[in-house]
C-alpha cells in the first residue's frame, strides 16, 4: 500500500482537484466528440449538424479542459518535487504534451469534416480519422490515468 | 523501469476508472442535453437526446464501479465506514444517482414527444419546447451533477480522515 496516499499534504489538494476536473471534462468532452464523429458519419441526414457540434465540443470543452487538466498537473508537481523524475510522471507529461497536439490536430481535421459535410460530402474522410484519432487519445488518456493512480516505480 | 504495483493501487485504479466514466459521462450527457436545448426541429432535438444514451451507459458503469472499489478501498486502507466523509459521499451517490434516473426518465418522456412530433411533420413545438426547459427536469440533471462534483471534493480533501 501507498504510504503516500494517507499523508498527502492539505496544500495539494486545491491543485489535484483543479487537475482532475480539467481531466474528467477532458475525457468526457473527447467521448462526447467520437460519439457525435460516429453520429455524423451513420445518420447523414444529420451530418452537418453533428460535425458542426464534433467541432463545437473540441473548441468549448475538449480545449479548455485540457489547459485546466495541464495546469493542474504543473502546479501540483511543483510541490511535489520528489516526484520530478519518476516514471509515472514522465507517461503522464507524454500523453499530455502529445496530447496538446492531437487536439489541435483534432480541431483542424474536425473543421473540415464539418466544412466537407456542409458541402455535400456526408461521409468525408476527415471525419473518420476523427474518429480514430479521438479514440486513440481516449486510451492514451486512460493510460494516463492509471499510471497517475498506480505510480509504477515510486 | 516500472515497479510493483500494490493491491491498494490497483483498486484506485479501478475506483478512478469508475469515476472517469461517471463524470466523463455526465460531462457528454450535458454537452448533448445543452445542443438539443438549442434546437428547434423534433429531428434534430430527438437525435441529440438520443446520443445521451451512450453517455447514461457510462455513467451506470461508473456509478457501480466507485461505489464497488470505494467501498473496497474504505476496508484496504483501513478507513473506517463510519468516518463523516465517507458517510456524506455515500449518501450523496445515492441522492446522485436517484436524481439521475428520475431526470433520466423525463428526458427519455421528452425524446419520445421529439421523435413523434419528428415523424409529423418535424415542425417546432412549443410544447417540446417547454418540456425541454422544465425546471424539474434540468433541476434532477443538473442537481446529480453537482452531487458527484461534491462527492469528487470529499474524496480529495477528506474532511476529518
Amino acid at each position: 500500500m501507498s504510504a503516500l496516499a494517507f499523508v498527502r499534504p492539505n496544500g495539494w489538494d486545491l491543485p489535484l482537484f483543479v487537475h482532475l476536473i480539467g481531466a474528467f471534462a477532458l475525457v468526457g468532452g473527447v467521448f462526447a466528440t467520437i460519439v457525435l464523429a460516429v453520429g455524423a458519419r451513420r445518420r447523414t441526414q444529420h451530418a452537418a449538424l453533428l460535425s458542426r457540434l464534433a467541432l463545437r465540443t473540441l473548441l468549448a470543452v475538449v480545449a479548455p479542459a485540457f489547459v485546466v487538466m495541464r495546469v493542474g498537473a504543473q502546479w501540483i508537481l511543483s510541490k511535489e518535487k520528489f516526484a520530478e523524475n519518476s516514471d509515472w510522471v514522465g507517461v503522464g507529461f507524454a500523453v499530455s504534451d502529445i496530447g496538446a497536439l492531437v487536439v489541435i490536430a483534432l480541431a483542424a481535421l474536425a473543421w473540415r469534416a464539418s466544412r466537407r459535410t456542409h458541402a455535400g460530402d456526408l461521409r468525408p474522410t476527415s471525419g473518420a480519422i476523427v474518429v480514430g484519432l479521438a479514440s486513440f487519445y481516449l486510451a492514451a488518456l486512460a493510460v494516463a490515468w492509471w499510471a497517475m493512480t498506480t505510480k509504477p516505480g515510486s | 523501469m516500472f515497479g510493483a504495483v500494490s493491491t491498494y493501487e490497483w483498486l484506485l485504479f479501478a475506483h478512478v476508472t469508475g469515476a472517469f466514466c461517471l463524470l466523463g459521462g455526465a460531462v457528454a450527457a450535458a454537452v448533448f442535453n445543452v445542443a438539443a436545448l438549442r434546437r428547434e426541429r423534433p429531428s434534430e432535438i430527438a437525435l441529440l437526446l438520443s446520443l445521451t444514451r451512450s453517455a447514461v451507459v457510462a455513467v451506470i458503469a461508473g456509478s457501480f464501479l466507485t461505489l464497488v472499489f470505494g467501498l473496497w478501498l474504505v476496508h484496504e486502507a483501513s478507513y473506517g465506514y463510519g468516518d463523516g466523509w465517507i458517510v456524506a459521499a455515500i449518501v450523496l451517490w445515492v441522492i446522485g444517482s436517484a436524481a439521475g434516473e428520475a431526470g433520466g426518465r423525463r428526458d427519455a418522456r421528452t425524446r419520445e414527444l421529439a421523435e413523434r412530433l419528428a415523424a409529423e411533420g418535424d415542425a417546432p413545438s412549443a410544447e417540446l419546447a417547454a418540456r425541454q426547459r422544465d425546471p424539474l427536469s434540468l433541476a434532477l440533471s443538473y442537481g446529480s451533477g453537482a452531487a458527484m462534483l461534491a462527492i469528487l471534493v470529499l474524496m480529495v480533501w477528506k474532511p476529518g480522515a
